[in-house]
């Protein structure tokens, strides 16, 4: 079985700039994301519960993405700029992929 | 005294303790995430819908308007109090402090609540037209608290992949603000006759509702209180109780120079001493990212919002009595 390179990024962002990111993913030609809500974490000397806001603003989520490494660069740097003092962690790792036509 | 007592062992405010208690003493418990949003939405709509009735009873007079304008007034110019207040007495920054200020500009709904039950407690009577001016004392805080936080600074270029318009939606539109005045609004038009129908629904059950959503906010603010208290310096914890009883006595100087009901004149002062952890720290995270979340979310959940449900209510009831005579 032939697997195929391909960069996948992973963004931990705070949810009410989310929409934000995926224009972006949208904009530079990534074919798809998934985002997830994350439950709890720790961060800033801070510990931090879905349960703990009513307003959800310190929500956060996890965009994944895969695709070619041009597209992935040019979403980085746009990432990057967009992130400015936000909470967030970006990611990007070499994976394979089964259906290359799919990206 | 009867006010205080009463208003401490209502099962509202029971509720809330047990949450609150329960949170702080570690415990498991919770209200599913989706379940509360629900109770939150049903109560914003119970209460836009019971101040719409009430209005449409009663015709639009010159001193309705008049109390709308001071909610408004108020809304824009209690951030610049609470941001002097902590700029002087904490080490806030800047950015921190005009975040912190925009909560304290805004108001929560469930104080409203807690307190338009105190006053029909009390036996006094208030108008629906309050619930109007609570929707309208939601926004102009944020507006003002960016502008201390942008004050001497230079304009900062359009965040990309930001849509526009986009902070104007958050800050507007609202869920909140959409369902309150949505629901003001059917009830105004259906009337006492046309909401009889769904009254079973959204008169009958809300008292026990109200119950489960303080369950719910007591757990959260214990939780949040737990969380962040560390981010929390004495002054600033501070400001928290005293922010909401200088809010009070001003307001009640202003609900004197408009010659209101004792009954609105409570839930007046009691929306100014309010601060909001649903609508403002959603659209400061969107606009001030700078501003640290731990600080002001602890304090208007975990600090002002317990303080006005137990303490602060009564009090409020006591300076609209004296002011109204």
């Amino acid at each position: 079985m032939q697997m195929h390179p391909m960069k996948r990024i992973e963004l931990i962002i705070e949810k009410v700039p989310y929409n934000r990111a995926c224009r972006v993913l949208e904009a530079v030609g990534m074919t798809g994301y998934t985002v997830m809500p994350a439950m709890a974490g720790y961060g800033g000397g801070n510990r931090w519960t879905r349960e703990s806001d009513l307003s959800a603003s310190r929500d956060m989520v996890v965009i994944v993405s895969v695709g070619e490494a041009h597209r992935v660069t040019e979403a980085m740097e746009q990432i990057s700029s967009l992130l400015g003092d936000h909470i967030g962690i970006v990611t990007v790792t070499d994976v394979e992929v089964l259906r290359p036509d799919r990206f | 005294m009867d006010v205080a007592i009463s208003t401490l062992l209502s099962p509202i405010i029971l509720f809330f303790a047990l949450g609150m208690g329960a949170a702080l003493l570690r415990s498991q418990m919770s209200i599913p995430e989706a379940f509360a949003k629900g109770l939150a939405i049903y109560l914003m709509m119970a209460i836009g819908l019971k101040g719409g009735v009430e209005m449409s009873k009663n015709p639009l007079t010159l001193d309705v308007i008049l109390m709308l304008g001071a909610g408004v007034l108020l809304s824009f110019m209690m951030p610049i109090i609470a941001y002097a207040f902590l700029r002087i007495t904490t080490k806030l920054s800047q950015t921190d402090a005009a975040a912190t200020a925009a909560h304290y500009g805004s108001i929560s709904i469930v104080t409203f609540v807690a307190a338009t039950e105190a006053v029909r407690m009390s036996g006094l009577d208030s108008s629906g037209h309050m619930v109007a001016v609570a929707a309208l004392m939601e926004t102009p805080a944020i507006i003002t608290a960016l502008i201390l936080a942008n004050r001497g600074k230079k304009r900062e270029k359009a965040v990309v992949g930001s849509e526009q318009g986009e902070l104007v939606r958050e800050v507007a539109l609202n869920a909140s603000i959409v369902v309150l005045v949505g629901a003001l609004i059917i009830g105004w038009i259906a009337g006492e006759e046309g909401t009889a129908s769904i009254s079973p629904f959204f008169v009958t059950m809300f008292q026990g509702v109200l119950c489960l959503f303080l369950l719910d906010m007591g757990l959260s603010a214990g939780r949040g209180l737990r969380q962040g208290w560390r981010q929390l310096s004495a002054a600033t914890v501070g400001f928290g109780i005293y922010m909401p009883l200088v809010a009070a006595v001003l307001t009640a100087g202003l609900g004197f120079m408009l010659g209101a009901s004792t009954g609105d004149t409570a839930l007046l002062i009691t929306l100014a001493a309010s601060a909001s952890y649903i609508a403002v720290p959603a659209a400061m995270r969107l606009a001030l990212p700078k501003a640290n979340p731990s600080v002001y979310l602890t304090l208007s959940l975990g600090v002002t919002f317990p303080f006005n449900v137990t303490i602060g209510i009564p009090i409020y009831i006591f300076l609209a009595t004296l002011v109204t005579g």
